[in-house]
């Protein structure tokens, strides 16, 4: 059934690009308007022939995104082709705004934002305008090993600092056996724990931008990795690779603290595992009660879109509706940035491989001690590629992470520059 | 009326030839070198003199404006980018000599008929290339990995620990995946060309009283110069655009950075840094260089060449 309505939405999408014009036409002829959707949310299928079943006059067609999707879209956009809808992530949505990439849908969709967490809402907001629709947000937690915890005796650590006395108990008590592993390739891990210490990249003051990336926060967040890779308590393993996982699966990494969508990847990864892991709040700076946050995600209607009253129509019933929430957090492991789908008693389910655990109780508290410090800027996906490769010459010692922080700043402050945005110390 | 046509044709055939029919000929091939190659070219080159301006936060919009060759002087000022370049010719001065010799030998043991159930043994060397190189790559990013890699298990279990990964040789764990990628192809490159040696050469040779090894260097090989010419020419421009197996590697190990030849930082600066213009004039570079080396590599061995026929 699915199969004959995307088939069909398909013919009609060609004919479509074969008879009519570009104004819109569609809908006035009798025929459905089109809408391509590109995603990678888990479940998305299943929703999306949903809404096609209800609603014969918008048909969407869906896309799984995989590997490098996401940079196909910035370069079909600009050759002005591409999807209407795409999901992405919101660290990279200015940088979408400023290249024109995305459509304002201020109109469409302003009456939802009394649904959405003023977090969420804000990182779809520039200059008063709305550029997308929320779709979901990542608190961190820790999920950890608590049976290599209480084999060794030791307490999950509640601070940074006994973060580090706990690595080093662990350590001693095990030669193989590691508190956790630094990725130098994962940016979102370090993202958190700058929100956490109340710092930003970015920073808007007046009429220019600021860069933060190597300010106190960052540094403070440097010099605690810094210490743990000097002592030999972290690996160093790229994440997502198969020698990553092998860590995770024979014990060497005893916890990971990642975002409130990680929990599902590890099950899916560790399924031996089941019943050996909890979820902890994540470790907190001394004197400070704050959570951390990854990033979240966001729907945005592309600059080609034809249709974008139904793409935006068709997005905001994707993430805000009240039929959506269950399956989006059941199904897609989000968290979500709605309040309705935050009051769901779908994210208060038991989790059978975290030992029955409800484990979002930590996440949304998670989310409510997040600092709304955060601001995202132009050219993440710069800062990203530049402290990523600096970050691997300091897990081979070959630098510190100050140094690479130094390197990144100086970096990022140029190619903002050279884009002609303007930039001023903070 | 139709033997009357074909007649006037078959005189018109003899008379003048329409002076567009040569031009016809040549259209398609003109056709698709302008389609696929001048006109690709022709936008790197213009995209390189461009650059996308915005002003004040941004969110006003943005222009693309003329900027001349700024492009190429923050291209030269990479010193990520630039540092590229000695990287992949160091590869190359290394992976090129290896690959052609390990191929011209096993396309000179095919040669010599001692090789017995040769077409398996063709067939074996050669289907490597079949394989598509990012997942050759994937394939030996596995081997690579010492908790999933039965390879490096087994060195361990008698004691020795190898870390294909590690910064120091992860440049030679890529040449390990491209040679035994491209050894296939390049053998078959130079077997076809020994097979069309007339065989009275080898004959001679033998009456002479040369064996199977001065036969080999001394007839073969400079019969087959052009193949050989060939062959290690397109290794090296392979070489300066080496980017699927870096690229791949990249992401099971950190000790290969986003740049680490000139192509993934073209790649990285394009796409994931966003900055199109920049990274047209990058490719300009690299095009402009890959052209330098092939003329040098051809100039060498003209003279080469040269100075064997006046030897002769």
């Amino acid at each position: 059934m699915r199969t004959a309505a995307t088939m069909l939405a398909g013919a009609v999408a060609v004919t479509g690009i074969a008879a009519c014009s570009p104004e819109e036409g569609a809908s006035t002829s009798g025929e459905p308007v089109e809408v391509e959707f590109w995603g990678w949310v888990p479940g998305l299928e299943e929703l999306v022939a949903e809404w096609n079943g209800d609603n014969p006059d918008i048909q969407v067609t869906f896309h799984r995104m995989t590997g490098d999707d996401g940079q196909k879209v910035e370069a079909a956009v600009d050759a002005g082709a591409g999807p209407d809808l795409v999901q992405l992530s919101t660290h990279n949505l200015p940088d979408y705004v400023i290249a024109e990439r995305v459509q304002d849908i201020t109109d469409y969709v302003a009456e939802d934002e009394s649904n959405y967490t003023p977090a969420s809402w804000a990182s779809v907001s520039f200059d008063g305008r709305v550029f997308g629709v929320p779709q979901g947000i990542g608190p961190a937690a820790t999920m950890y090993r608590h049976d290599i915890f209480a084999e060794h005796g030791i307490e999950f650590p509640g601070t940074w600092e006994e973060y580090l006395d706990a690595a080093r108990a662990l350590r001693e008590a095990d030669d193989d056996l590691y508190l956790a592993n630094l990725s130098p390739s994962e940016m979102g891990q370090w993202v958190q724990e700058i929100q956490q210490a109340e710092s930003s990249w970015y920073g808007i003051t007046d009429d220019a931008w600021t860069v933060g990336v190597d300010d106190e926060g960052s540094r403070l967040v440097a010099e605690r990795w810094q210490t743990l890779i000097d002592e030999d308590l972290v690996t160093t393993e790229p994440m997502w690779t198969p020698e990553y996982w092998s860590l995770v699966n024979d014990g060497t990494i005893a916890s990971i603290t990642y975002a409130a969508w990680f929990p599902s990847i590890l099950a899916e990864n560790a399924s031996g595992l089941a019943g050996q892991w909890s979820v902890a709040p994540m470790p907190t700076n001394t004197g400070s009660n704050n959570g951390g946050d990854s990033g979240g995600a966001a729907v945005v209607v592309l600059a080609n879109a034809e249709a974008p009253e139904a793409a935006a129509e068709f997005a905001s019933w994707l993430n805000g509706s009240d039929d959506t929430q269950e399956a989006l957090i059941t199904e897609g492991g989000l968290f979500p940035s709605t309040e309705n789908g935050l009051s769901s008693p779908a994210l208060l389910q038991e989790n059978e491989f975290y030992d029955d655990q409800v484990i979002n109780e930590v996440f949304i508290e998670a989310a409510e001690n997040t600092p709304a410090t955060w601001v995202e800027g132009p050219n993440f996906g710069f800062i990203q590629t530049t402290i990523l490769d600096e970050f691997a010459e300091v897990v081979n010692g070959e630098q510190t992470f100050i140094e690479a922080l130094e390197i990144t700043q100086e970096a990022a402050v140029a190619d903002l520059e050279n884009r002609g945005l303007e930039v001023t110390s903070p | 009326m139709s033997t009357a046509t074909v007649g006037g044709s078959r005189r018109r055939r003899h008379g003048a030839v329409s002076p567009w029919a040569p031009y016809l000929f040549v259209a398609p091939f003109v056709l698709l070198f302008v389609l696929f190659l001048v006109a690709p070219i022709a936008v790197a080159v213009v995209n390189s003199l461009f650059s996308r301006q915005s002003s004040g936060l941004g969110f006003s919009g943005s222009s693309i404006e003329f900027v001349g060759l700024t492009n190429f002087a923050r291209a030269f000022a990479d010193r990520d980018f630039i540092e590229g370049f000695p990287r992949v010719l160091l590869y190359g001065a290394v992976q090129v000599p290896v690959m052609m010799a390990v191929a011209a030998t096993i396309a000179l043991l095919f040669d010599t008929a001692l090789v017995k159930a040769r077409r398996f043994f063709q067939f074996a060397v050669f289907l490597p290339y079949a394989v598509p190189s990012v997942i050759a790559a994937l394939l030996w990013g596995f081997l690579y990995q010492p908790s999933v890699s039965p390879i490096l298990q087994f060195f361990e279990s008698i004691g020795i620990t190898l870390s294909p990964l590690a910064s120091t040789v992860v440049l030679w764990s890529i040449a390990n995946v491209a040679l035994w990628s491209l050894i296939g192809i390049n053998m078959i490159i130079l077997f076809s060309a020994l097979q069309s040696v007339p065989r009275e050469m080898y004959e001679a040779a033998r009456i002479d009283g040369a064996g199977e090894v001065r036969t080999a260097l001394q007839i073969k090989l400079p019969m087959i110069a052009p193949a050989l010419l060939l062959t290690t020419l397109s290794s090296i421009i392979g070489t300066l655009q080496l980017f699927n197996e870096p690229q791949v590697l990249q992401t099971i190990t950190s000790n290969i950075p986003s740049d680490y030849t000139p192509n993934m930082a073209i790649y990285a600066t394009s796409t994931l840094g966003k900055d199109p213009h920049l990274a047209s004039a990058m490719a300009v570079i690299l095009g402009l260089a890959t052209l330098v080396v092939s003329l040098l590599v051809l100039a060498a061995n003209k003279r080469t060449t040269n100075r064997a026929n006046h030897g002769l």
